[in-house]
């Protein structure tokens, strides 16, 4: 009974505190979309001007969808040859002691897109076989790829405030994102952090590291710092090779509640920028749909007790399973647990998290994604009024629909050609042996799923270190990042050109039955997709 | 095949036959390939299940089952094809039978042409440009053309919205379909008849040639884009589950891949439009491509003309308005003796208005024998002349009738038994105020004219009456509301469609008619561009506009419309520029077109709802039978179907047979109903998507029970 009521605090708090901090950044977000004035603009706008003019950025100019995706790519390739130098140049380059040599090309390969793409998949150990420089490289991508998608997320949202108002700066929005996001909470959180005693090597260079760079930061305060981001920037590609089940990385009660609303803070806050921007109806109505779903889910995955083998003891089962569930649906990947420890309806529930990619998915994606959910409800259900459906009084044309099918079909393609290829070419049997069954299945369909999802957390990890599947799950984290947004980018494109009707919608997006259909079309065009594979592997 | 007869246009042996015919015709892969590529799916999956029955060897590994099964298989998987292809065969056979029904009602006058100097009675139809055509009131102008000789009034309100009568003089265009009202004429026909746009209609029921419309097209993709997914399911299933062991019958999978396809609603789709289409047609409504009716249903601001749409375009008699020293009663005695041999429908009302008031004031001798005097563009009035020669000897003269005791004898009558004791010339009269004064000596003008303005402030028009020379007082005519047009009217806005109401009537006169019929909305004093300038400014404001008309004026606003529908009686040009046109010439109809749109789009989307959550039941009942060696499989059979094998039959059974069985409704239409969108849309998805998720579930457990007992 008493347990009970501990882990329904723990939940009330947890989803409390996050809903809270999420409402005051997804107002802050709205400035950044709008770009209306900010608390303290002009100090920040100094700096951030700054930064432009050293960069060569011309902050008025607003980009058109392609340009914007182009922009994206560009900037991501940029980190991406540097971190594939960095780690192809390892042993060469200073700093290896303990002489880890170069990574191999497929791992490289595997690695510097697991990282660009905000996944964190690693099919190495960190501790055995990365130098603090390439620790640091890796670590200036935990900033550059959720600062990418924070960015795309927010111009995503623009075409939503009126007809024409362009899609905006990506290298502004990065900037920012990065700058006024990403650092000054992973700041205020590694402090915070540091005072409930996770072990530091400080040694007095925090302040001046925080204006040049992101990197600097962490290399005071190496564990802090790497959990608050890795959690903050849902990539949970751990310091230590047992990720959060460490109690340096995660020493108490209060640690997890940190690293719990970090992880869901930012996905959520663009659910409150949402509403801010169109009605905080429309808003709640899309938090519900995420919430609900959510709660269902947890209540579903406690039904069955999971454990007590490869479980956090020090949280119990219920924080386990909770610390999951914060985890996967926002796509961080981290984990306190042993995956193979929880229960078949935990593991189904983490699957869904994963093939919806929108409770609430990760900063910016998944709220994109979860747009394009309500969308292709109310193109699915909207006829049924007898009126062409439109979503915000835009009318959905068949380009937007088109986009968006083709959204919906990246994600399955991604998770189930490639484990078809696995399979019959033998690599399955190569890495688990030849009778490896449905856990086997579980496994490798599970890469392939966090794989495509950027979400990261897996189950083979360095046993994945072979060409094969450091190529193929290299290639769906990249296909998996980018196709969607593009495609996305495409549609938010689509909406700034559209004209808007000022009559009511023909059905309600700030209405309880839409959020119902939302939800229901959502989970049935999941389950018929993915519930077969589901029945081989995980309940087989 | 009661719904086919219900349209009146006949569904006989022949139909049925056509359809049959045209329906096996369909099932080329090569036209499926163009036009539904969903069915095509089925009917590759067809042959291969064929295959595995010829020759099950081939298929080492993937066949579990004996050869009937497969037979039946591929028999129920070609049912599924041919019920869709029927589907819409049928909807082709009945469009075309409507087109074929329409013809007979395409209007026709008579008109008195020129042969030679003869006058010739000939069907308007028969004219060609060049002809002369002798025209006088009431006569309709048989096609548009030009005036040759005389001047005329014209009575254009259905064409122009311009509820007064127009001038026309030697060399002004008449629009064909306007009346004829004083006076007549000789014109020159100068437009050939117009009926390509039946043509249209029969290019739109066929299949095969009919463009896509926007919904449809957009409908398909995800359709596609759903196929697409299952398709890839279905295929990286079967590597899988044979890499872990599982026997797959690949029948059973293909079986599998169907069922999850939106076939009901894929095979449907070209039926559902073309059934819109001839619903449109029903109303004698012809739409010139399928996006029209499409975008009918998506209207939300519609233009509609003040005179022939919402008013009856016919004024009457709404009080009679007396001078001061005169009653009511006496105005309606006056204005009695004016109209009482008036034929004009101005001229009946206030006959009528006056009798039922019990001031039929009884006709004196003089009355009966004076001089109508008709009305004329020149004049602008009427009434009668009681002639200086009647009976020239005054004591000679017939009696006075008697009047009804009921009957004031007033000033009036007082005024006529006076007449009919004199020999002067005197005339009673009745017409515009300012045609009238001239002839009055005894009344106060500022009284008539204040008087006469405060009806025209409450949207009357107003005739004086005048008894020789008195004017007695004021006729308050009214342009009356169509019957029943407030209620079609709040329908089509409880679903959110603004009404703006044209009209050439003054602000006020325009504004006191749109609040009788419910509209806020009003553009007075209208010129001819202004309906394409407010179509314009709607549209920029993201608004779907629908325009009704059918003067030359119109073609531009009608053109510019997204639903443009134009009166069968207006010019060529009005009906060129239309994208539908209404052969009864009912303006008020705009708003059945609107309903039948809507209907189109709800029937689509009640049937792709339906046809997705079908799928839920479905995957209950064919997964188990699909894996029948998985535990975790086997709990998904929560119906306790008897068998794999009665299971997947009794599941492409229903799949198959859901097709015909929702024929009806998707030629019906999902009912339109005068209400808010969202009502509309819990109900429908209460009965099409929680409908559709239980309704296999019974209909599967059914037919798994029939089968169980046929099989064993």
């Amino acid at each position: 009974m008493l347990a009970w009521v501990a882990d329904a605090e723990l939940l009330a708090l947890s989803l409390g505190l996050t809903l809270a901090l999420a409402y005051y950044l997804g107002r802050y977000m709205v400035h950044l979309i709008r770009g209306t004035p900010r608390p303290f603009e002009g100090s920040i706008a100094r700096i951030e001007n700054f930064v432009f003019r050293l960069a060569g950025i011309d902050p008025k100019r607003s980009m058109n969808w392609k340009e914007y995706v182009v922009a994206l790519i560009l900037l991501d390739a940029v980190f991406a040859i540097f971190t594939f130098a960095v780690l192809g140049l390892q042993g060469w380059l200073p700093g290896d002691p303990r002489g880890f040599g170069p990574f191999s090309w497929d791992l490289n390969f595997n690695t510097t897109s697991s990282f660009i793409t905000n996944t964190n998949l690693q099919h190495y150990a960190g501790d055995q076989s990365l130098t603090v420089t390439s620790e640091l490289v890796l670590m200036l991508n935990q900033f550059v790829a959720p600062a990418s998608a924070i960015a795309v997320g927010l111009a995503f949202l623009r075409p939503f405030i009126k007809k024409g108002a362009g899609l905006g700066n990506f290298y502004v929005d990065f900037v920012r994102s990065m700058f006024t996001i990403l650092l000054p909470i992973a700041f205020v959180s590694a402090i915070l952090l540091m005072a409930i005693g996770i072990p530091q090597t400080l040694n007095g260079t925090l302040t001046t590291g925080l204006i040049g760079g992101g990197s600097q930061t962490f290399v005071v305060g190496p564990v802090a710092g790497f959990d608050a981001i890795m959690e903050l920037g849902q990539n949970g590609g751990g310091y230590y090779g047992s990720n959060l089940a460490s109690p340096f990385a995660n020493p108490n009660g209060l640690s997890e509640l940190i690293f719990l609303v970090l992880m869901l803070v930012i996905p959520l806050a663009f659910i409150f920028a949402y509403g801010e921007l169109v009605g905080r109806g429309r808003g709640r109505a899309l938090m519900v749909a995420v919430l609900a779903p959510f709660l269902a889910l947890l209540a579903y995955a406690v039904t069955t007790t999971s454990g007590p083998v490869g479980l956090e003891t020090r949280f119990g089962g219920f924080g386990s399973v909770l610390f999951q569930f914060f985890s996967i649906s926002s796509d961080t990947g981290a984990t306190n647990a042993v995956l193979s420890g929880l229960s078949p309806r935990t593991g189904a529930s983490l699957f869904t998290f994963m093939f919806v990619q929108a409770i609430p998915g990760g900063s910016g994606v998944g709220f994109m994604t979860l747009v394009i959910y309500a969308f292709l409800t109310l193109f699915m259900v909207g006829l049924m009024v007898g009126k062409t459906p439109e979503f915000l009084g835009m009318k959905i044309s068949g380009w937007d629909v088109k986009l968006a099918v083709l959204t919906f079909v990246v994600h399955p393609l991604m998770i189930l050609v490639p484990a078809a290829i696995a399979y019959s070419t033998g690599n399955v049997t190569a890495i688990l042996g030849a009778h490896s069954g449905a856990a086997g299945f579980t496994q490798v369909f599970y890469e392939y799923t966090s794989a495509s999802a950027n979400n990261g957390s897996d189950y083979l990890g360095t046993l994945a270190n072979t060409p094969f599947w450091n190529v193929s799950t290299g290639i769906v984290m990249l296909v998996g990042r980018y196709v969607p947004i593009l495609l996305m980018m495409g549609i938010a494109g689509s909406f700034a050109t559209k004209d808007r009707r000022d009559t009511p919608e023909p059905i309600k997006t700030d209405g309880w039955p839409f959020t119902v259909t939302l939800i229901g079309v959502t989970f049935v065009l999941t389950a018929l997709a993915f519930l077969p594979f589901l029945i081989l592997g995980i309940f087989g | 095949m009661t719904q086919a007869k219900s349209n009146g246009s006949g569904f006989g042996r022949r139909e049925i036959e056509k359809a049959l015919v045209a329906s096996i015709r369909k099932l080329d892969p090569t036209y499926l390939l163009r036009t539904n590529i969903i069915m095509l799916i089925v009917e590759v999956t067809a042959v291969i299940t064929g295959a595995m029955a010829i020759d099950p060897a081939a298929f080492h590994g993937l066949t579990t089952q004996p050869v009937w099964i497969y037979v039946a298989l591929t028999v129920i998987l070609l049912l599924t094809v041919w019920f869709a292809t029927l589907a819409e065969s049928i909807s082709e056979v009945q469009g075309e039978a409507r087109v074929d029904s329409l013809r007979r009602l395409e209007q026709d006058v008579q008109a008195r042409k020129v042969v030679d100097g003869n006058i010739v009675v000939v069907p308007s139809k028969s004219l060609l440009p060049g002809d002369v055509v002798r025209l006088r009131p009431p006569e309709i102008v048989p096609r548009d053309g030009v005036v040759l000789e005389g001047t005329a009034y014209l009575d254009e309100s259905l064409m122009t919205g311009e509820s007064a009568p127009v001038v026309k003089k030697v060399g002004d265009s008449l629009i064909g379909g306007t009346t004829v009202t004083s006076d007549a004429l000789v014109m020159r026909i100068v437009a050939e008849s117009g009926r390509s746009y039946l043509d249209d209609m029969i290019k739109l029921v066929e299949g095969a040639q009919r463009p896509r419309s926007p919904n449809e097209i957009s409908l398909n993709l995800l359709l596609i884009g759903l196929t697409g997914i299952f398709v890839l399911v279905v295929g990286t299933f079967l590597v899988l589950a044979d890499s872990l062991g599982y026997i797959v019958d690949l029948a059973i999978l293909l079986s599998f891949l169907v069922a999850l396809m939106p076939t009901t609603v894929g095979g449907l789709l070209p039926a559902i439009g073309i059934a819109g289409i001839t619903r449109v047609g029903r109303a004698n409504v012809v739409a010139k491509s399928g996006k029209a009716v499409e975008a009918a249903g998506d209207v939300d601001t519609l233009i509609l003309d003040k005179t022939g749409t919402i008013t009856q375009g016919q004024r009457s008699v709404k009080r009679f308005v007396p001078l001061e020293g005169f009653t009511e009663a006496d105005v309606a005695q006056a204005a009695f003796v004016a109209s009482a041999l008036d034929r004009t429908p101005e001229g009946r009302s206030v006959v009528e208005v006056a009798t039922s008031l019990g001031q039929s004031l009884p006709l004196t001798p003089r009355i009966l024998g004076g001089k109508a005097i008709e009305f004329s563009a020149e004049t602008r009035l009427s009434g009668v002349e009681l002639l200086s020669s009647f009976g020239s000897n005054p004591t000679r003269r017939p009696p006075l009738p008697t009047v009804a005791p009921e009957i004031a004898q007033g000033p009036v009558w007082k005024q006529l038994v006076e007449f009919e004791g004199s020999q002067k010339p005197e005339r009673i009269l009745k017409g515009a105020v300012d045609a009238v004064l001239p002839t009055a000596s005894q009344v106060n003008k500022a009284e008539l004219l204040w008087k006469s303005q405060e009806i025209s402030k409450q949207g009357g028009t107003p005739l004086a009456v005048a008894v020789g020379p008195r004017i007695i007082g004021l006729i308050d005519l009214r342009d009356q509301l169509k019957p029943g047009i407030k209620g079609r009217l709040a329908a089509v806005q409880s679903t959110g469609i603004r009404t703006v109401m044209v009209t050439g009537d003054t602000e006020i006169t325009a504004r006191v008619i749109a609040a009788e019929a419910g509209i806020s909305d009003v553009i007075a004093q209208a010129k001819p561009a202004d309906k394409l300038t407010r179509v314009k400014q709607e549209q920029g404001l993201a608004h779907v506009v629908g325009v009704e008309g059918d003067g030359t004026n119109d073609a531009p606003a009608l053109a510019k419309a997204d639903v443009g529908i134009a009166m069968n009686s207006g010019t060529a040009a009005a009906r060129e520029a239309a994208n539908m046109i209404d052969l009864d010439s009912d303006p008020s109809k705009v708003t059945k077109v609107v309903e039948t749109g809507k209907e189109l789009l709800m029937t689509r989307g009640a049937i792709t709802t339906f046809s997705v959550t079908n799928d839920v039941s479905k995957y209950f009942a064919i997964f188990p039978a699909m894996l029948p060696a998985s535990a975790a499989a086997q709990k998904l059979n929560i119906l306790q179907l008897h068998s794999p094998v009665t299971a997947i039959l009794a599941t492409m059974i229903f799949n198959a047979a859901v097709i015909p069985a929702l024929i009806p409704l998707a030629f019906r239409g999902v009912k339109f109903r005068p209400e808010i969108p969202e009502r509309t849309f819990i109900r429908n998805m209460l009965v099409y998507g929680l409908g559709g998720a239980v309704l296999p579930f019974i209909a599967i457990k059914g037919i798994d029970i029939v089968l169980t007992w046929v099989i064993h």
